[in-house]
């Protein structure tokens, strides 16, 4: 439903103070466009303020691999040292994201991820004192929770955005955040070089170099508390108390998250699309530079390149969504999924095939686009998972990404069993066959890839409203579930949009 | 047409030329070089701070005229095998171009017959590892055509240590603590602020 400036409600004239939005908005107050131009409060604002916090989160955890040269020979590491420390920077945020799941759904994306940010500051400021290989390993490890944001990113867009947009405003928030894994490998060595040029010697460098992300962070974090807002209507201490906001318990929102096989299938599949984007991350570089005999700087571009390909590939993905969404539904978004999953995995057997260097750039370049619009897609089938726990599903899918990320390193990049190349070949074998569960997920109002909607009549309220039992929808804090249900009849498609007559049973 | 063919075909022959003579193999160097230093078994050096005395030159026992070609000598700075191990960007590779055993240069004087004694302090990049030194002879067109070097040949004997600075400086230590805490506190600043105005809203 959509209202150009005021809400239905306050036309019938059922609130005191009509609320003005810059945006046309739903009845959950959702933006139903997308404008990224506009910094209007709070949906455009928010939308802001979530990518650059996340952004400067991936800035400060990727900040160590540019500097590694001159790191290594400073903290004595080995080739063993820098692999572990790179396992571990993926590793810690598979439980934070899932943490930060939990922590979304009780307390809001704004207290969640700006607390996140402040608290893993410090571990950024500390790598300007390392000393030695252990605490190197231990800082990373540390440095690395903060990509949790991620969650709190896309659980903030899901709040904010109404199911037309909603697959486009994950996928940019998303893809511009991560884009901090490509741009620190240009910015660090840039800083490094202008201290160097100052006056500074190479070993101190490096480290007043770190402390350029850790204020970044710490000055994104203040943003977001000062100027970021958790729902469109207010901030969730706020609504809680007014009362328009029930404060859900944290037992009843993690059950119901993690008993939806849904969110456990995609937490597999985004480890084979997101985790894959986190290991060439880690290893392309190195990649290009052994088998091509390449200068580090160059093949340090080459590898940043894969990380910037995520200002539109990720964007892309999330509006595939969407526009597949308006004529086919859901079934559509699943389809997509599949289909540009899928030929990520293909591309990724032949980027580990192909001999020549132009070759592999140009493979790598359109791997890389379908991996990160698989990224997109996925977050465009998450906000529909579940409402009562959409923390607790995004944090499972953000962490499923991280798992998968640890497990393609050790099995396939850990040591010298496989080569580089043969590692690449059998991540791509790996994506494709991580990516069938897809197949299996089934919604009884919309339908699955390969199944229409139950023949029983089953509406988007009977799928929504069964996370709530009968006293609490007594207490009527079942409400704005009941909304989204009716906000998400788009995700039937065109062909049976149309023909919607609203059930009886909804009062 | 074919005059083209034949162009394109001596350019190309010409730049291969040009390329094996950019090929130069450690193994196809001779050792003609004596190089010794002053350091001791198990010392360890600060860089940046310690001197180590290195005394090279051609091998006196040689026949003359061995050094007709040499034009140039430079010393460097090498990993021993132990500082190698589990670091790859230190590999020893045959292929001069490739070779990363020796990344620090001491020096590069014009050659003399006589041995040459020098005092070097030793820089502050130089990170902490085991070395050693070799002296490379070099000839008009700077490819390396002689070498001597302070160990033997398995690299095992007479090598030292050198202990590199931290970087680190209490003004950065400080600031890191400083930023740090102040993180921390603003944190829980925003948090009482936040539940100051809630409380003060539910009162009205």
């Amino acid at each position: 439903m959509e209202v150009e400036g005021r809400d239905m409600a306050s036309i019938r004239g059922d609130t005191d103070e009509p609320r003005k939005f810059d945006l046309p908005v739903d009845s959950e107050h959702k933006a139903t466009e997308f404008r990224v131009l506009s910094t209007a409060a709070p949906h455009m604002r928010a939308f802001h303020l979530s990518w650059v916090s996340f952004f400067s989160c991936f800035v400060s955890t990727f900040a160590a691999p540019p500097l590694l040269p001159i790191i290594r020979d400073n903290l004595n590491l080995t080739a063993t040292d820098i692999g572990n420390a790179g396992i571990a920077s993926v590793s810690g945020a598979v439980f934070a994201r899932i943490a930060m799941g939990t922590t979304c759904d009780l307390f809001g994306p704004r207290l969640a991820s700006a607390s996140l940010i402040l608290i893993t500051a410090p571990a950024v400021y500390f790598t300007s004192i390392a000393s030695s290989p252990i605490s190197f390993l231990l800082l990373r490890f540390c440095t690395g929770f903060s990509i949790a944001t991620f969650v709190s990113t896309q659980f903030w867009m899901s709040s904010m955005f109404s199911g037309p947009v909603v697959g486009t405003a994950n996928g940019v928030a998303g893809g511009w955040g991560n884009l901090g894994g490509g741009a620190t490998q240009l910015i660090m060595p840039l800083v490094f070089g202008v201290i160097r040029d100052i006056g500074a010697i190479k070993f101190t460098a490096w480290r007043i170099a770190f402390f350029i992300p850790a204020l970044f962070q710490t000055l994104a974090a203040f943003a977001v508390l000062i100027f970021g807002q958790d729902l469109p209507d207010g901030n969730f201490s706020g609504l809680q108390n007014s009362g328009d906001k029930q404060k859900d318990e944290f037992s009843r929102v993690f059950y119901h998250g993690a008993t939806n096989y849904r969110g456990w299938i995609l937490a597999l599949t985004y480890g084979y699309c997101f985790g894959v984007e986190l290991t060439v991350d880690n290893i392309i570089a190195e990649y290009f530079y052994d088998r091509f005999n390449l200068e580090l700087h160059t093949a340090g571009m080459i590898a940043a390149s894969f990380g910037l390909a995520n200002i539109v590939s990720r964007p892309a993905g999330g509006m595939i969504s969407d526009i597949t969404a308006k004529r086919f539904g859901m079934r559509g978004r699943l389809w997509a999924l599949w289909v540009m999953q899928t030929l990520g995995g293909v591309f990724c057997v032949i980027l580990g095939q192909v001999g020549s260097l132009t070759a592999s750039i140009i493979v790598m370049i359109i791997f890389s686009m379908f991996v990160q619009a698989a990224c997109g897609l996925t977050f465009g089938v998450v906000p529909f998972v579940s409402r009562r726990s959409l923390g607790v599903i995004s944090g499972m899918t953000g962490g499923g990404g991280n798992v998968g990320a640890v497990l393609t390193q050790l099995i396939f990049f850990k040591g010298s069993k496989y080569s580089k190349e043969t590692g690449i070949t059998l991540m791509g074998v790996m994506i494709i066959c991580c990516t069938l569960p897809i197949m299996l997920i089934y919604f009884p109002q919309w339908g699955g890839m390969f199944c229409g909607p139950s023949k029983n009549i089953t509406t988007e309220e009977d799928y929504y409203l069964s996370e709530w039992n009968s006293k609490e929808k007594q207490k009527g804090f079942h409400q704005s579930s009941l909304k989204f249900a009716d906000n998400s009849r788009s995700e039937r498609g065109r062909s049976r949009v149309n023909t919607t007559t609203i059930p009886p049973n909804q009062v | 047409m074919a005059a083209r063919g034949l162009l394109l075909a001596s350019i190309y022959l010409s730049l291969l030329v040009h390329e094996c003579y950019g090929v130069t193999l450690f193994s196809s160097l001779q050792k003609t070089l004596q190089v010794t230093t002053t350091t001791k078994r198990g010392q360890v050096l600060k860089a940046g701070e310690d001197k180590v005395t290195i005394t090279w030159g051609l091998n006196q026992s040689l026949a003359a005229g061995t050094d007709s070609a040499y034009k140039t000598m430079k010393l460097q700075l090498c990993f021993a095998p132990v500082s190698q191990k589990d670091r790859a960007w230190r590999k020893t590779e045959d292929h001069l171009n490739k070779d990363k055993t020796c990344s620090f240069k001491i020096v590069e004087k014009p050659y003399n017959k006589s041995l040459q004694t020098l005092d070097w302090i030793i820089e502050s990049d130089v990170p902490t590892a085991t070395y050693f030194v070799r002296a490379y002879a070099l000839n008009a067109e700077r490819h390396e055509v002689a070498y001597g070097q302070s160990t033997n040949d398995q690299k095992t004997t007479n090598l030292f240590d050198i202990q590199a600075i931290t970087g680190r400086h209490a003004s950065l230590d400080i600031a890191s603590v400083c930023f740090s805490v102040f993180s921390i506190v603003a944190l829980f600043g925003f948090f009482f602020h936040e539940k100051r105005k809630a409380r003060m809203s539910q009162q009205k």
